[in-house]
C-alpha cells in the first residue's frame, strides 16, 4: 500500500508533485492501475513481424484474440471461431466465425480480418517469421462474411493448436493499412485492453476496452476488464525488479529462481508457477564428429547426468526433470515412454557402458585408441546454463570424461552450430506443439548434422500430418520412443516460469499456453 | 654536475634503496603493498590455502550460509566460496598483468616514437591514437568479442588494447619535456644514435610517471574486465573469476548475501589496495604532489 | 585562434574515416549478420529461408564488405544513417531520444562529479595530511574500487528499498537521481585526485607564499589563485572522461532502466544490427571529438601560457 511513509517524506522534501504523483497516494479516487514488468523493450507489437516471447506475451495477455484457445487439458476450443471442420484428405480446414466482435477502432471482426492476417504472413514482402510456422498453408479464402477456408499443400496437423498462440491473434486490417510502418507501435486488436501510449525505451500503457465482449468461457470475468489501465515498465535487471516489487512499484513480474527467493516466505506476495511450461533444456550431439556418431557413446553420457542436481543448481529446483524428448506441458507427452526408454541418472551404468565401448580409464581420463575423452560443451551465456554446465561438467568428470565449457551470446552460439566442429551442446527450446520434435530432430536436423533414421523420420512425419487426434498421438508417442532409442536427445528438465505477484493483485492466472486472463486482473482495495 | 655541500659525506645509497625506504615510510604505499603481497602469496599458494576444490560441485550444499565447514558459505552450485575466492586471486593478478602489459608496452612504444620521431611519424601515430580514443572502447570490446568469441583472453586483450592511447599520450608528452633536457642534448652532442637516445636516455627518464600511471590504470582495467561478465562476455564458467562470480550471484543480494559479499569484497579490497598503492607511489616518485 | 580551430576541425576528417574503416573491417569479421541473428532459434528458421534472403538483399548484406562500405558512406553523405534491421525503422528514430537521454545522464553525473570531486579535492588540499585529507582520499577511492553494476545495485538497495527516498522504477525527474549519483560518484574520484594535486602544487608556489606573507586570507588564496588553476586541469580530465562515458554508462543505464545509447549499444551488437552499431559509434565518437576540441580551446583561453599545438 503505497504508502503513507513515502508520501509524507516526499512532501517534506517538497518534491511530492513531481515524484509521487500517480503512485497511488490518492488511490481511492484514482482509477485501477496495475504495473507489470517487461524484461526487454519489444521491437514492435505486431505479430506478423515479431514472435519473440515478450511480444507474444503482451499481445496474448491483453491486446489480441485468436480463433481458438487451449483449455486446461490442452485441447483447442472455439474462441473467435464458432466451429471448424477438416476435409477428408486433411488439406482443407473450414472455420465458421462468431459474430459480434469489433476491433478497438470499430472495424468489425469478420472473415476478411482473418484472411488479411494470413495473407500478410504469406506475402514474401512481409518477411514474416510466422510464415515458417504455418508451413504448408497455401491459401485462405472467404466464401462468405463469417466463413474462412484454409487450404494446405499437405495435411498440417499442428495447425489448430498453433492457432491458440498470439502469433495468430487478429489485428484490425483498417489500422494496419492506415498506419503502415508505424503500425507495430500502435497495435489495434479485439482484446480486453486497448493500446494507449508508448514511451520509447521506458513503458507501454494500455487502457480498458469499453466495448469488450468476452468470448472465452474459461475466463472468470465475463464482462469488461476490471483494470482501467495497465502499465508495462521495461526493466532489464532482475535485482532492480526485485527491489521494485519490494517497494510495491510493480504489481507482478516474471522472475528467475534467484529473483523469487526473497519472496518465498513473505505473505505479502504470491508466487505463481506455470507448471504447464512447455520448455525443455536438453543436450544434443554432433553426429558428424567422432565419437558422437556412436550410439554407445551417446548412451553412456546420457546415463551420467544427474538431472536433479542440474535442476537444483540452475533453477533452484523450480521445475521437473525430464526423461522424454517432449516437455510435459505439451499435449502428447508420453510419460510411459519416457520412463521406459529414458536414461535416468545411473553413474555405475554409465561407467560400465564406457568400459564396454572400449573407453579405458587412465589417470582419471578415459581413452580409446590413444584418444583421450576431452570435449567441449557449447551453450548460450546465461546464469542458468552456466550453472547447469557446472554440474554437467562435474558429472562427466566423475566418470572420466573431461569437458570444457564454451558459452557465447545466442547470435554467436546458435548459428555457430551449423559449422560441424562442435561436440555437444546444451540447448533450450520452448514450443507448444509436438512438432518441435520434427523441427529439431527430423533428419537432417535443425543444424543439418543428423543422418536419416527411418524409425524417427517416419514417426515424425506421421505426427505432423495426422489430423485425427488419436492417430496423431500414437505417432507422437512413437516418435518419442524412436528419439530416445537413438539417444538423439539427452533431455534434462523443464523449468517453471515464476511470476511474483503482490497479494493485492487478484485474478492473476495463466492458461494452458501461459497467457494471462487480462480481463480477470483486479487490484483489491486495501 | 654540481657539488651539493649539505649532502652527507658518506656515499649516498643507491637510488632504488632510497626509493624503497621512502616507500616504506609512506602509509598508503605500505597498506596497498601489503594487500598486493597478500594477493600474490595467495595466488602462489592457492592449493595449500584453499580448504576445498574450487570446482567441486555439490548441489545439496548449495547456498549455505557461512559456517565452520564453509566459513564464507557456498555458492549456487554448492562450491566452497572461500576456496574459489583464493583461486580467484590468480585470475585477478593475471588480468592485471596481461591488460597492463599490453597497454603499457604498445602504448609506451607508440608514445616514444611519437615524441621522438619525425613530424610525419608523430602525426600518423597521434591520428591513430585519436581514432582509438574516440572509438567507444566498450563497443570495441563488444565487437572484438563478437568476432573471437567470449573468453577471458579475448576480454583481457581488448581491454588491454583500449588502454593503449592513455599510455601513448602520457609517454609522448613526457618525452617532449625530457627531450629538451640537458642530458639528452649532451648525449646527442656526444654522438649517440637516435635509438640509443630513445631507449637509453629518454626511456629511463619517463619511467616514473609511467609507473604512477600504471598503478592507477591497472585496477581500472581489472575492474572493467570483471564487468564484462555483466553482458555475458567475460570468463568462461566455471573459472572462479571474481567479476564473473559477482555478476552471477548479484540476484542473491536479497536472499543469500554471502554469495555476493564474498566476491564483492575480494574485488573491492584488491582494487582499493592497488589504488592506494598507486597513491603512495605517486607521492614518492613525484614529491611535488606529495604529503 | 581561428586558424587553430580550422586546423583541428580538418584533422577530424581522417579520424572519422579511420573509425568508419575500422568498423567496416570489424563487420566483415563478425560471423553472423542481423537477419540471421533475428531468425536463428525460431523454429521456423528452415522455412523462413525465403524471408531471410529477402531481408538480406534488402539491406545489402549479401554484398562484400567494401561495397557495403561505399553504399553506407554514400547514404551517410546524404544524411541517411540507414535502417535498424531488428527494429524495422530508421536508426535515427531510435537513436535520437536515446542520445538525448545519455546526454542528460552525462551532464547530471558530471555535475555531481564536479561538486563532490572538487569539494573533496579542495578540502583535502587545504587541510593536507589531516584526517580530512585521508578520509576524502579514501572515500574517493571507494567509488572507483567497485564494479559499476554492483555500486548501482547497492545504491538502489539503500536509497530505494531501505530508505524509500527514491523510486526504483524511473519516474519523473527523480528517475535521474540514482543513475546520475552512481555515475557521478564513480567519476568524482579522479576529479578529486587531480584537484588535490594541482591545488597543492599551486599553494606551494612562491607567489602564493608571498601573498600569504602579505596577510591574504587562506580562503582568498584558494578561491583567487588555486581554484582557477585546479579547474583548468580538471577541464582536460573531464574532456577525456566524456570519452569513457559510454563505457561507464552502458552498465549504469541497464541497471537503472535508463534508456540511453549505452544500453542500446550492447543490444545492437548482440542483435548484429550493424546500421545501429555504426550510428552509435559515429555519434559517440563525434561527441568525444567535439567535446575535446571545446575543452582544448577553453583550456587555451583560460591559460594563455599554453601554446596551441596539435
Amino acid at each position: 500500500m503505497l504508502n503513507r511513509r513515502q508520501f509524507t517524506l516526499a512532501s517534506a522534501l517538497s518534491m511530492g508533485a513531481i515524484a509521487v504523483s500517480g503512485t497511488g497516494v490518492v488511490r481511492a479516487a484514482t482509477p485501477q492501475v496495475a504495473r507489470f514488468r517487461l524484461p526487454i523493450e519489444p521491437e514492435g507489437l505486431y505479430n506478423v513481424q515479431s514472435i519473440s516471447a515478450v511480444v507474444s506475451g503482451v499481445l496474448g495477455n491483453y491486446l489480441l484474440e485468436g480463433l481458438v484457445y487451449l483449455d486446461a487439458a490442452g485441447k483447442a476450443q472455439p474462441w473467435l471461431a464458432q466451429s471448424w471442420q477438416a476435409s477428408e484428405d486433411g488439406k482443407i480446414i473450414t472455420f465458421k466465425l462468431k459474430s459480434g466482435k469489433t476491433f478497438h477502432d470499430g472495424t468489425p471482426f469478420n472473415a476478411e480480418s482473418v484472411k488479411f492476417l494470413f495473407d500478410t504472413i504469406l506475402d514474401p514482402k512481409s518477411a514474416s517469421p510466422t510464415k515458417g510456422i504455418v508451413g504448408p498453408l497455401s491459401k485462405v479464402e472467404t466464401p462468405d462474411e463469417m466463413t474462412v477456408v484454409f487450404t494446405f499443400s499437405k495435411p498440417f496437423a499442428p495447425f489448430i493448436n498453433l492457432l491458440g498462440q498470439s502469433y495468430f491473434g487478429f489485428n484490425s486490417p483498417t489500422a494496419v493499412k492506415a498506419a503502415g510502418n508505424a503500425y507495430p507501435r500502435h497495435p489495434v486488436g479485439t482484446g480486453p485492453f486497448m493500446f494507449d501510449k508508448w514511451v520509447p525505451g521506458a513503458s507501454i500503457e494500455l487502457v480498458r476496452n469499453p466495448n469488450f465482449k468476452q468470448f472465452r468461457p474459461d475466463a472468470a470475468n465475463q464482462g469488461l476488464a476490471y483494470l482501467d489501465r495497465v502499465i508495462l515498465n521495461v526493466m532489464t535487471e532482475d535485482g532492480v525488479v526485485t527491489s521494485a516489487l519490494l517497494t510495491e512499484e510493480l504489481d507482478a513480474a516474471l522472475l528467475t529462481a534467484d529473483g523469487v527467493a526473497p519472496f518465498q516466505s513473505d505473505d505479502r506476495y504470491t508466487i505463481i508457477n506455470d507448471q504447464n511450461a512447455k520448455n525443455l533444456m536438453f543436450m544434443e550431439f554432433n553426429y558428424k564428429k567422432a565419437p558422437f556418431g556412436e550410439k554407445a557413446f551417446r548412451e553412456a553420457i546420457s546415463y551420467a547426468i544427474d538431472r536433479e542436481a542440474v535442476l537444483a543448481a540452475a533453477f533452484g529446483g523450480n521445475g521437473k526433470i525430464a526423461l522424454g524428448p517432449l516437455s510435459r506441458g505439451i499435449p502428447g507427452y508420453d510419460d510411459a515412454v519416457a520412463q521406459k526408454y529414458g536414461t535416468p541418472y545411473d553413474q555405475k551404468k554409465a561407467k560400465q557402458l564406457f568400459d564396454a565401448a572400449g573407453w579405458v580409464l587412465k589417470d582419471g581420463v578415459r581413452t580409446k585408441d590413444g584418444q583421450p575423452a576431452k570435449f567441449t560443451i557449447r551453450s548460450y551465456a546465461s546464469s542458468s546454463t552456466e550453472r547447469a554446465l557446472a554440474v554437467i561438467q562435474a558429472n562427466l568428470a566423475d566418470i572420466g570424461i573431461v569437458v570444457e565449457v564454451g558459452t557465447a551470446d545466442w547470435g554467436t552460439f546458435y548459428p555457430g552450430l551449423l559449422k560441424p566442429d562442435w561436440d555437444m551442446d546444451l540447448n533450450r527450446w520452448t514450443w507448444s506443439d509436438p512438432s518441435v520434435m520434427s523441427q529439431l530432430f527430423r533428419s537432417p536436423g535443425h543444424r543439418q548434422l543428423l543422418p536419416a533414421n527411418d524409425a524417427i523420420d517416419n514417426a515424425l512425419d506421421g505426427a505432423d500430418t495426422a489430423l485425427d487426434t488419436s492417430k496423431r498421438l500414437a505417432f507422437v508417442s512413437e516418435a518419442q520412443k524412436a528419439l530416445l532409442e537413438d539417444r538423439r536427445i539427452l533431455p534434462l528438465l523443464t523449468d517453471w516460469p515464476m511470476t511474483v505477484t503482490r497479494k493485492a493483485l487478484q485474478g492473476y492466472r495463466v492458461d494452458y499456453l501461459g497467457y494471462v486472463y487480462g480481463a480477470d486482473l483486479k487490484i483489491a482495495s486495501a | 654536475m654540481s657539488l651539493v655541500l649539505d649532502e652527507p659525506i658518506m656515499a649516498t645509497p643507491p637510488r632504488w634503496r632510497m626509493f624503497l625506504l621512502r616507500l616504506l615510510r609512506n602509509r598508503s604505499a605500505l597498506v596497498g603493498g601489503t594487500i598486493l603481497l597478500l594477493l600474490v602469496l595467495s595466488a602462489l599458494f592457492a592449493p595449500l590455502l584453499a580448504p576445498y576444490d574450487p570446482f567441486k560441485v555439490n548441489p545439496i550444499q548449495r547456498l549455505r550460509p557461512p559456517s565452520w565447514d564453509h566459513f564464507m558459505g557456498t555458492d549456487e552450485v554448492g562450491r566452497d566460496l572461500f576456496s574459489r575466492l583464493i583461486f580467484g586471486t590468480r585470475y585477478f593478478l593475471l588480468i592485471c598483468v596481461v591488460t597492463a602489459s599490453i597497454s603499457a608496452s604498445i602504448g609506451t612504444l607508440l608514445g616514444l616514437l611519437a615524441g621522438a620521431g619525425s613530424r610525419f611519424v608523430e602525426n600518423l601515430i597521434m591520428r591513430v591514437i585519436d581514432v582509438m580514443l574516440a572509438f567507444p572502447y566498450i563497443l570495441m570490446v563488444l565487437v572484438v568479442v563478437a568476432i573471437l568469441g567470449p573468453s577471458l583472453w579475448t576480454g583481457m586483450v581488448s581491454i588491454g588494447i583500449a588502454g593503449i592511447p592513455g599510455y601513448a599520450r602520457l609517454v609522448r608528452s613526457a618525452v617532449l619535456t625530457v627531450r629538451r633536457e640537458d642530458y639528452v642534448l649532451s648525449a646527442r652532442a656526444l654522438g649517440a644514435s637516435e635509438s640509443e637516445i630513445l631507449f637509453g636516455t629518454i626511456l629511463p627518464n619517463v619511467v616514473s610517471p609511467l609507473i604512477v600511471y600504471l598503478a592507477f590504470s591497472m585496477p581500472l582495467a581489472a575492474l572493467v574486465t570483471s564487468s564484462l561478465s555483466f553482458i555475458g562476455l567475460g570468463t568462461q564458467p566455471p573459472a572462479p573469476e571474481w567479476g564473473a562470480m559477482l555478476v552471477n550471484s548479484r540476484t542473491y543480494l536479497f536472499s543469500a548475501w554471502w554469495a555476493v559479499a564474498g566476491p564483492g569484497m575480494a574485488l573491492f579490497i584488491s582494487i582499493f589496495g592497488l589504488n592506494i598503492l598507486g597513491n603512495g607511489l605517486r607521492d614518492v616518485l613525484d614529491p611535488r604532489s606529495g604529503r | 585562434m581561428t586558424q587553430y580551430v580550422a586546423k583541428r576541425l580538418l584533422l577530424l576528417i581522417p579520424v572519422v574515416i579511420g573509425i568508419l574503416l575500422i568498423t567496416f573491417l570489424m563487420k566483415a569479421l563478425i560471423p553472423t549478420d542481423a537477419v540471421t541473428a533475428m531468425y536463428s532459434g525460431q523454429l521456423s528458421e528452415k522455412d523462413a529461408a525465403e524471408a531471410i534472403a529477402t531481408l538480406r538483399a534488402k539491406y545489402h548484406l549479401d554484398l562484400p564488405w567494401y561495397q557495403q562500405f561505399f553504399i553506407y558512406v554514400r547514404d551517410l553523405l546524404q544524411g541517411d544513417f540507414g535502417d535498424s534491421i531488428r527494429l524495422r525503422k530508421p536508426v535515427m528514430e531510435e537513436l535520437g531520444y536515446r542520445y538525448v537521454n545519455t546526454i542528460i545522464l552525462t551532464l547530471a553525473s558530471l555535475g555531481i562529479a564536479l561538486v563532490v570531486g572538487l569539494t573533496a579535492g579542495i578540502l583535502a588540499a587545504v587541510k593536507r595530511n589531516s584526517w580530512l585529507d585521508v578520509t576524502a582520499t579514501t572515500v574517493g577511492l571507494f567509488g572507483i574500487s567497485m564494479p559499476a553494476f554492483f555500486f548501482g545495485l547497492l545504491l538502489i538497495l539503500v536509497f530505494a528499498v531501505w530508505l524509500r527516498w527514491l523510486p526504483v522504477v524511473p519516474k519523473g525527474n527523480l528517475a535521474l537521481l540514482l543513475p546520475a549519483l552512481a555515475l557521478g560518484l564513480i567519476e568524482a574520484a579522479p576529479i578529486s585526485q587531480v584537484a588535490r594535486t594541482s591545488m597543492i602544487d599551486v599553494l606551494s608556489r612562491d607567489y602564493i607564499q608571498a601573498a600569504r606573507a602579505r596577510g591574504a586570507s587562506e580562503l582568498e588564496l584558494v578561491v583567487r589563485h588555486a581554484l582557477p588553476n585546479a579547474l583548468i586541469v580538471v577541464l582536460t580530465l573531464v574532456g577525456l572522461q566524456i570519452g569513457n562515458l559510454l563505457g561507464g554508462a552502458f552498465i549504469i543505464e541497464s541497471i537503472f532502466s535508463w534508456h540511453g545509447i549505452g544500453e542500446l549499444a550492447v543490444n545492437a551488437i548482440q542483435w548484429r544490427d550493424f546500421a545501429l552499431t555504426q550510428a552509435i559509434i559515429l555519434i559517440s565518437a563525434a561527441t568525444y571529438l567535439v567535446v575535446n576540441l571545446v575543452a582544448d580551446i577553453l583550456y587555451a583561453w583560460l591559460d594563455p601560457r599554453v601554446e596551441l599545438s596539435t
